[in-house]
């Protein structure tokens, strides 16, 4: 193998490396979805770390969780539950919705 | 005398069911006989301009012009009756229901209407035209004896079974009647669709995929009535190509599940979009795909259907072989499982010179590793399969990392895939494609930002610098929600070439929607 294609296949290991690398458990908060709506609407977190949100859905049809604040959209199927990592966020408050009933499902998150 | 009469028959035949399934489409609405005669006679007339250009139509766009033309108004035909499908789904139910307070109803009459009355409109179009075209050659033959006669035979049985079709439709119970003839439009959209294929694949911008899949002329002519009957109803074709059942099938797939989405679809459109998608992935082709810029990113939305076109040219001084070389892809992508999205795009070029055509046909797959967010980067996997459509081009695969990090509130890309040819006319080098994209996130409906891509045609002999291709330019980026009926989404850049073997500048954008399913 060339030098070249040697220097490349570290480089892009070390990118897994980096990108896979250990961290310290992250706070975990919950969110429930609840005939199309987030419970609890506003939601406290720290802020400047990072934060793994579990979202539950308990509706039997699916909702997107979705954030232009906080740069996120993930689909959540009926019954199942989904991680969405967020932060670290400088404090503020960052609106969140439910892509598929927008009028009921609103939320905030507030980073303190 | 009979030929006319026959000719005259089947044009108003098929016109004729079109009307007829609309007036029982939209029975029990107001004022409809107004619209739906209204859009008739525009098409009427509209028929009589086309017939008297049509020598100028078809000397536009090099001599394809009369297919172009057909396939525009067959699909924006199929564009109206998916859209009554779509909003009868809606209110159908509430209007049979007799839910509706008089107002409403008047508000709700109007609205579909007019797409109805438009795609009335132009089935009259269409097959008036097409009459007058064919009368006026019969004349010009010398075969014009008994023209009245024959035109008045012809048109009155068109029009007498376009009667009795209503009679029919008519005896249904009401509450079946919607469902029903929303079974049929859509039947009929997707076999206008097909009809539309066909024209535009004989006319070289659409690949037949396979010129005859069966023979059932034995058993049902089209030529027959029956036949001509079955064409017209539910786009029966003895002889179909690839390409017409890919589109019929796709028509099913994208309106039924429109239907579903945004309406109240019976549950019995809605299995026979999932077997319509069953077919859709079994058709999936391979192509080769150019160098077309854009930048993948490694997130996938479950459930997720969207259209995209993306498009290139390039500009460089007039002889330089290098300018106007443009490239446009057209397709669809599925959010197949949360990690998992496939996308099927045709690729459509015209270098330098040379006249639009069918390139390629590509199945791309993105395949998202990690949780956005999750680790210090997000990570994806690209792999892409390309069939070249022309005689002797190759086949290709692509395929690479993709990587994406958030900083603060910027966005940074990067692509790194490779590329190698298979099959005839392959050439032997590994192709390595580089792509790099940040953005500034001020606000969703403008991300402005910056891209470069580098191309290097032979990594085993990279050579220099100088003539490989690179390219760095701003961009801007950006996308518009209306929940829950999906978005719109939006990126251009403008390129600057950096070597001497780029050309001097190249312009990119693309534009999709996507909604979920």
């Amino acid at each position: 193998m060339s030098l070249k294609s040697l220097a490349f296949v570290l480089a892009l290991g070390g990118l897994l490396a980096m990108t896979l690398s250990a961290r310290a458990e992250d706070p975990v908060f919950n969110l429930t979805i609840r005939d199309h709506r987030f419970e609890p609407a506003e939601l406290q977190i720290p802020a400047r770390t990072k934060v793994k949100l579990l979202i539950k859905n308990l509706d039997s049809t699916p909702e997107e969780f979705e954030s232009h604040e906080l740069h996120r959209e993930k689909v959540v199927p009926p019954g199942q539950e989904v991680a969405v990592f967020i932060g670290p966020l400088d404090p503020g408050t960052y609106p969140f919705f439910g892509d598929f009933n927008p009028k009921t499902a609103q939320g905030k998150i507030v980073a303190k | 005398m009979i030929a006319i009469a026959f000719i005259t028959f089947r044009e108003v035949l098929e016109a004729a069911l079109v009307v007829s399934l609309v007036m029982a489409a939209s029975k029990g609405t107001p004022r409809r006989g107004r619209w739906v005669a209204g859009g008739a006679g525009l098409g009427a007339l509209g028929a009589g301009v086309v017939a008297a250009l049509a020598a100028e139509i078809a000397a536009m766009l090099a001599g394809v012009g009369q297919e172009v033309f057909n396939a525009t108004v067959l699909f924006a035909a199929v564009a109206m009756l998916g859209w009554h499908n779509v909003w009868m789904g809606r209110h159908g139910k509430e209007m049979a229901i007799g839910a509706a307070t008089l107002g409403r109803q008047v508000l709700a009459g109007t609205r579909p209407l007019y797409a109805l009355a438009i795609a009335v409109g132009l089935a009259v179009l269409r097959e008036g035209s097409e009459l007058v075209l064919f009368l006026d050659g019969l004349i010009a033959a010398g075969n014009g004896e008994g023209l009245w006669e024959g035109v008045l035979l012809g048109f009155g049985c068109g029009a007498g079974l376009g009667i009795v079709l209503y009679a029919g439709l008519l005896r249904i119970p009401t509450r079946y009647l919607f469902s029903v003839t929303s079974w049929m439009i859509l039947l009929l959209a997707a076999g206008m669709a097909a009809q539309g294929a066909a024209f535009l694949s004989q006319a070289d911008l659409l690949p037949a995929l396979g010129n005859r899949l069966w023979d059932t002329s034995g058993l049902l002519s089209e030529s027959s009535i029956p036949g001509q009957i079955l064409h017209v109803l539910v786009g029966y074709v003895s002889q179909p190509s690839g390409i017409q059942l890919l589109f019929y099938v796709a028509t099913i797939l994208v309106v039924g599940a429109l239907m579903r989405r945004f309406g109240e679809a019976p549950p019995a459109v809605t299995r026979l979009a999932v077997a319509a998608l069953a077919v859709w992935g079994g058709f999936a082709a391979f192509s080769v795909a150019r160098a077309d810029f854009q930048v993948r990113y490694p997130t996938v939305e479950y459930g997720e259907l969207e259209f995209e076109h993306n498009g290139s040219t390039t500009f460089d001084k007039p002889n330089s072989g290098r300018s106007n070389d443009q490239s446009y892809t057209n397709s669809i992508g599925y959010g197949v499982t949360p990690w998992w999205m496939v996308e099927l795009e045709g690729e459509w070029a015209a270098p330098p010179g040379q006249n639009l055509y069918f390139d390629a046909l590509t199945l791309e797959n993105i395949f998202q590793l990690t949780e956005t967010g999750e680790y210090w980067a997000d990570l994806g996997f690209f792999a892409e399969l390309s069939h070249g459509m022309r005689r002797g081009d190759p086949d290709s695969v692509t395929f690479g990392p993709i990587a994406q990090k958030e900083i603060g509130n910027t966005l940074h890309t990067i692509n790194v895939f490779f590329g190698k040819e298979f099959g005839q006319g392959a050439s032997d080098a590994t192709e390595l494609q580089l792509a790099w994209q940040s953005r500034w996130r001020f606000h969703p409906l403008i991300e402005p930002g910056f891209e470069y891509y580098g191309d290097v045609a032979d990594l085993a002999h990279p050579g220099k610098i100088a003539d490989q291709e690179h390219r760095i330019g701003p961009g801007l980026f950006g996308e518009y929600g209306f929940p829950p009926n999906g978005k719109l989404k939006y990126e251009v850049a403008y390129l600057f070439g950096l070597t001497r073997g780029t050309e001097k500048g190249a312009v990119r954008w693309k534009l999709e929607y996507e909604a979920h399913f």
